[in-house]
């Protein structure tokens, strides 16, 4: 199978299958323009992404290689976030920081399956937390006055139970 | 949640770090992902917070029906504010406080909206169709269900504004009348969809003008709309040949003229329910079987006249049935359902079969229907020949099958003279 190198913005290379790669559409995109398709040698450079975070992304990608493509974004079905696999929950193991790494590269990389998933994690850290709850959570300064705060309680309360 | 918790102890030197690594766009992303009340809580999370939770893009569509009891006027105006021209889908089904003010907010804020649920919004008026004609020329969808409280006037000011509505459900608004139906038939020729369940006052002349003015109608429902005759059933035939779905069930005073035009014109017909359209025969459902092959779902609860012969033909003419309803058809007997079950629709498709108070059909029936793979619910609600035995016959067949059957518990001996048949005919559940 040909294969390309990627270059991390902390200069390491990686060895890569070329489909493997091309999960990302930047990246295939990038190959397609500039005519690199079957070129051995050929050094993509990816300055957005560090080793650590782009070693993650090819273990994603190398997971999920044989996966349909993602379905579009269908505007009228309600989001799920339940439906995330065990191997990317595992996978999605870490701290805060990796994970908006991840966030951040799947959006440059534009990786769908990716981004969707790492959005859906992070909404579930989100979702059943009141308020003060989400501000432990996030490391999130509560930067409202007293009565800013009574204000904002009292326009968004009528969807809590009574 | 020791996952989170480790989280937040990697991070606790960290200030909001989700802030400053994210753009906007990736915690909207993010936020794109949450429920109305996650929403409404990171709202009060910080200032920058409350500006991207309330952002419009996260509210373009908006169900309110869990929240129905205390969702009220303000609740809504705020809505409309922080979705403004974001907002395309809203569902305020079952939402009884909301009233004309909030409303009119909502049409001049949200100008954009497409599709507008209010069923059961007893509360609201006419007001609300003005409103909504004169801002929110987008509107493509509108449920009006059991708002008893919508007139003519309501139609006739969507007839001017909302000329791109595809589907309207006006169903149980009895004040409408034929000159609504004939305003909004004139002015909304995109329409697609009408459902006027139980709409007394919508004649056979109301209908004449959607057939006319109205050609691309596919899904119509006219349940109850006991004025309607044939011509109304014929225009509607001759006129909009995508005619899908069409249910006239409660229409008695349609004969089996209305059949013959269907047969003639409407060969989509998927859909047909006519539960209670007593006049129809055989002669109706004969024509009708051998010219619409697409029929999937048939309603014929009630039609009292039909016998073995409509069966026959049913099963000969449409080989698409799934959805097979004969209660209350007291003529149908075991060779009719021999027939429909050695049809090609029974091998293949027949997932519902109802012979509720088909009093003639006996044991030897569900004999036939064990070659009825597919079949997954059986109604025998006062099928009097029906058999425990005949049951657990048609189970080993057909193990995973649902059976609705009804056995009394075994009575006493009658007690002398005052002993009457247990035989029951007053179920007429429709």
């Amino acid at each position: 199978m040909p294969k390309i190198k990627l270059q991390s913005s902390d200069g390491e290379t990686f060895d890569v299958d070329v489909e493997i790669a091309k999960c990302s559409v930047t990246i295939k995109t990038m190959l397609e323009d500039l005519g690199m398709d079957d070129e051995e040698e050929e050094v993509v450079p990816l300055p957005n992404v560090n080793s650590a975070i782009l070693r993650k992304v090819l273990q994603w990608a190398t997971f999920h290689k044989d996966d349909p493509p993602p379905p579009e974004d269908d505007e009228n079905k309600e989001k799920r976030t339940d439906d995330i696999s065990s191997w990317d929950a595992d996978f999605l193991k870490v701290d805060q920081g990796t994970l908006f790494e991840l966030i951040l590269a799947a959006n440059y990389l534009d990786i769908k399956g990716l981004l969707d998933v790492t959005c859906k994690t992070v909404a579930n850290m989100i979702k059943g937390k009141a308020p003060e709850e989400i501000r432990k959570t996030f490391n999130i300064k509560n930067d409202f006055t007293a009565s800013e705060e009574d204000q904002v309680r009292k326009e968004n309360e009528w969807c809590e139970e009574k | 949640m020791a996952s989170d918790s480790a989280r937040f102890q990697a991070f606790r030197d960290d200030e909001a770090s989700i802030n400053k690594k994210l753009p906007k766009e990736l915690l909207l992303r993010i936020f794109s992902f949450l429920d109305v009340v996650s929403l409404c809580r990171c709202a009060q999370v910080s200032k920058a917070w409350n500006v991207l939770a309330l952002d419009g893009s996260n509210w373009q569509r908006i169900d309110l029906f869990a929240f129905q009891k205390d969702v009220e006027g303000p609740v809504i105006e705020n809505i409309s504010r922080r979705c403004g021209g974001f907002l395309r889908k809203l569902s305020l089904r079952g939402c009884q406080s909301v009233g004309d003010g909030s409303m009119k907010t909502l049409a001049l804020l949200c100008q954009n909206i497409e599709d507008l649920n209010v069923n059961d919004c007893k509360k609201i008026s006419d007001t609300i169709c003005t409103a909504l004609s004169r801002h929110c020329h987008k509107l493509q969808r509108l449920n009006l269900d059991g708002c008893p409280l919508i007139t003519d006037k309501s139609l006739k000011a969507l007839s001017d504004g909302c000329v791109n509505l595809t589907t309207i459900n006006i169903s149980w608004c009895s004040n409408i009348t034929e000159n609504g139906v004939e305003a909004l038939a004139r002015g909304c020729p995109k329409l697609t969809c009408f459902i006027a369940k139980g709409c007394e006052q919508i004649t056979s002349r109301g209908v004449i003008c959607l057939a006319r003015y109205c050609s691309n109608l596919e899904v119509m429902n006219l349940m109850g709309c006991g004025t309607i005759r044939d011509e109304a059933v014929q225009a509607l035939a001759e006129r909009c040949p995508k005619l899908h779905y069409l249910c006239l069930s409660s229409c008695s005073a349609l004969t089996d003229a209305s059949l013959l035009a269907l047969a003639q014109y409407s060969t989509m017909l998927s859909t047909l329910e006519v539960a209670g359209c007593a006049q129809f025969t055989d002669a109706g459902f004969l024509a009708l079987a051998r010219s619409c092959r697409y029929l999937e779902k048939m309603d014929l609860d009630g039609c009292v006249l039909i016998t073995d012969a409509t069966l026959i033909h049913l099963a000969m003419g449409c080989p698409r049935i799934e959805y097979l309803t004969l209660s209350h058809c007291e003529l149908i007997t075991d060779e009719g359902i021999r027939h429909l079950s050695m049809s090609p629709c029974a091998a293949e498709n027949l997932t519902i079969l109802e012979l509720d108070n088909c009093p003639l059909v006996t044991d030897a029936s569900l004999e036939y229907l064990t070659s009825c793979h597919n079949l997954q619910r059986i109604e025998l609600y006062d099928c009097q020949l029906i058999t425990r035995a005949g049951i657990k016959r048609l189970r080993n067949y057909l193990p995973m099958i649902k059976v609705h059957a009804y056995f009394a518990p075994v009575t006493p001996p009658p007690m002398g003279s005052t002993a009457r048949s247990r035989y029951c005919r007053c179920c007429a559940i429709l």
